[in-house]
Parts: structure tokens; sequence; C-alpha cells
């Protein structure tokens, strides 16, 4: 992974929340970096932010996780703490080829987070546990 | 160079003590640890030992089968050692990723009643819970040490949280690419390139054939890091010693370590 584009990555996201807590808007030029940035699934990632597609889930021991619904209605659960999803895209792009820095869900879970439009759920420890294991994507 | 690692082998170089070990600090410092089976589990073993008695702090290690016996000759290589500080060290033997995965994913659950959350969490040979199908595909690989790092992550905040304000949780786990008789040579480079994602630290043992001495290299693989590495030779004295001295001079600057691990590739 090239880590000057990670910085760069980093920088974007938070421009991106200084300035949409200020205007509530996404600038032209804020995107224009965003899809060069992130190629393609930068505007993917928008979509799901749109259409409040990530939630932060936390349990009562106070760990936290973000779960995406992707547009096949499948559940996808990201760290909040380092880059990883199951879904396909990220082992092909981003393990596999190494030519993408995040894939759409994560993405779009630290876009909703900068933007500050993640649902919040509480769940148990118990169904956290089954969170973190991935034992609830293919449920929905 | 902050990591578990460089603190065991600065407690077993000749002529240190015990008395200046601190448990380093830097924000991430989980290691990956490569060598061939036997010798990386008795450093496994050592630093969970090192951990337990000269840190004092709780260790939680992850392995398949249980030890017959004592990996080194733990009497000899540490010598003051109090048996009751042992019980620091909780060991859990899982059969299969699954079970590894939900076992590390339930942790946070008794995060918050116990009066000191693990420190150490050590996984022994990741590569066996990788059969069949698995070890050429890099999303379970990635899943449990992405879930690693986030559980190390969750219970330094935690410890943190508490009054001291004091302690941290570090991952250390190893894992040996099958070399010979793999199908495809670029399927280990792969796996490994996805464990330093989630591991920042990366331990290399190197036997030199038939010495009872190991060369080990240590390195940081964050991209973002200076790519400063430590060379330490190993040597297992008669009844089983390890001894740890580092080496100076020319090696003390260690190549990036993904050339090295090209390099051991091409020779199998
Ligand atoms: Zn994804």
């Amino acid at each position: 992974m090239d880590s000057s584009l990670l910085s760069v990555a980093e920088q974007l996201l938070k421009d991106l929340q200084r300035t949409y807590s200020e205007t509530n808007k996404v600038p032209d030029d804020l995107l224009i970096a965003l899809r060069f940035v992130f190629g393609p699934c930068a505007l993917q990632a928008l979509d799901l932010v749109d259409q409040r597609s990530v939630t932060s889930v936390s349990s009562p021991s106070s760990r936290k996780a973000f779960q995406v619904l992707g547009g096949s209605g499948r559940l996808y659960t990201c760290f909040t703490s380092c880059h990883y999803c199951p879904c396909p895209a990220f082992t092909f792009s981003v393990l596999r080829r190494n030519e993408s820095l995040m894939c759409k869900h994560l993405l779009a879970a630290c876009l909703s987070q900068a933007m500050g439009l993640c649902q919040q759920e509480q769940v148990s420890d118990q169904q956290m546990t089954h969170i973190l294991s991935g034992q609830t994507e293919a449920s929905t | 160079m902050a990591d578990i690692l460089g603190v065991v082998f600065r407690r077993f170089a000749p002529g240190s003590g015990t008395t200046d070990l601190v448990f380093p600090s830097g924000v991430e410092g989980n290691t990956l640890v490569l060598g061939d089976v036997n010798i990386r589990r008795s450093v496994l073993f050592l630093s969970a030992v090192t951990a337990a008695t000269d840190l004092g702090l709780k260790v939680l290690f992850f392995t398949q089968t249980p030890f017959q016996s004592l990996p080194v000759s733990l009497r000899a290589s540490v010598p003051g050692l109090k048996l009751e500080s042992l019980k620091n060290v909780k060991f859990v033997y899982v059969k299969t990723l699954e079970e590894l995965v939900e076992d590390v994913a339930s942790l946070h659950e008794l995060a918050s009643d116990v009066a000191s959350p693990p420190s150490l969490i050590i996984v022994d040979g990741l590569e066996r819970y990788l059969q069949g199908p698995l070890q050429d595909d890099p999303g379970p690989v990635a899943h449990v040490a992405a879930l690693l790092h986030d559980t190390a992550a969750f219970l330094t905040q935690i410890q943190q949280s508490r009054a001291d304000g004091q302690g941290l949780c570090r991952v250390m786990l190893s894992f040996q690419s099958e070399c010979e008789g793999s199908r495809d040579s670029e399927v280990p480079d792969l796996l490994l390139s996805v464990l330093d994602r989630y591991l920042q630290v990366r331990c290399t043992f190197e036997e030199i054939a038939g010495q009872n001495e190991w060369q080990v290299y240590l390195s940081d693989t964050c991209p973002s890091s200076a790519h400063q590495g430590q060379q330490w030779h190993m040597g297992q004295q008669a009844g089983g010693v390890l001894e740890f001295r580092p080496v100076i001079g020319e090696g003390q600057q260690i190549l990036d370590q993904r050339d090295k691990s090209k390099q051991g590739n091409e020779s199998c």
C-alpha cells in the first residue's frame, strides 16, 4: 500500500469532517479529490452514505463496530481501529491486488463517521461477539 | 523499536537483569513471528513467561495443542522463576479457525468485569488453522488479524480509561508460510502481506544450519515508519537455555523484511 496516498486519504477525511460540520455540504473540489484518491468506489460509497447504510453498533462493554448494508441487502461488519471488510471487493482489490485503499463499504463507514451520518444501534455483548466474529453477515 | 520481543531479547542477553524492563508503550506494536515451528513456539512461550513474571502482565495464549513439556528449559532460562506468577498466563486450546475467531471476538464481554484484562494476546501457529481452501484465501486471514488488532485496541482503551491510566494490550502471532511443496509460491507472500497490514512488527528467525543458532531480524513493517530494524543472534545452550546477543555493526540496520522473505522463498 502506498503510504503517501493513505495520508492524503486521511487528510481528505479530516477536511470533509470540518467542511461538512460547517456547511452540511460536500463541496465539488472535495468530491473530485475523493474520486481521485478512491476511484469509482467514492461515488458508490457516497450513495451508501446518502441511504444511511452505515450503522455504528455498540454494546454495554463499550465495544464498537460498523455495520454497512450493501446494495444486495447483505450486512458487512467493519472494524473501527483498522481497515477490514468481508466483501469480495476488499479481498480482491485491496488484499490480493493491492490496488485500492478501501472498498465502498469501508469508505462509506469512514465518510459517514466524518459527516456524522451513522445510524446508532445498541446491541447486547453477546450480539456484539456474533457481529465481530462475522456470524451475522448472511442473516439479513 | 518498541515491542515486546525487544524486551524479551534484552532480558535474555548476557549481563542484563530484570530491573530496567518496561512494557513498551508505542501506539502500534503488534508482532508477527516467523520461523520454524519449534523455535518460534519456544520464543512465544518465553515471551509469555517474561510478560507474566517480569512485567506482571496478564497473558492469553491461544494454541491448537497443549504443551507436552516445557519448550525451553524454563528453570534454566529463568532461574528466579516464581511458579505462582505463571498463573498470569492462561492457555486456551482452540482447534479451528471459527473457535479462535469466536474466542477472540468474545474477549470484550469480560473486559470490564475482570480486575486486569489481558495485556498480551498470543496466537501460536496461525497456519495450522488455515487448512485446505483457506491456505490461499486472504479473506479469513485478514479477518482474524484485523479482529486481533481491533481487540487489542479495545483492551488498550479499557486499560487506559481506568484509574491509573496505564497499561495496553499487544498481539503476538506466529505463522509459518509453507515453502516446500507449495503449489503456488506467491501464496505465502500474499498471506504475509495481509498479516503485515495488521501486525506492525515482524520478527524472523533464520536457522544457521546445524548449529543450534539463529539469526533474528526484528523490523517495523508499518509503511510510515523509517524501516529501521534490529538484528539479534540467538543461541540455544546445553539444557535448552536460550540466549540472545545484539548484532552490532553493519547488520544493525537491516534490509526491508519483504525483500528478505522473497529471497527466502526463492531458495526453497
Ligand atoms: Zn466491502
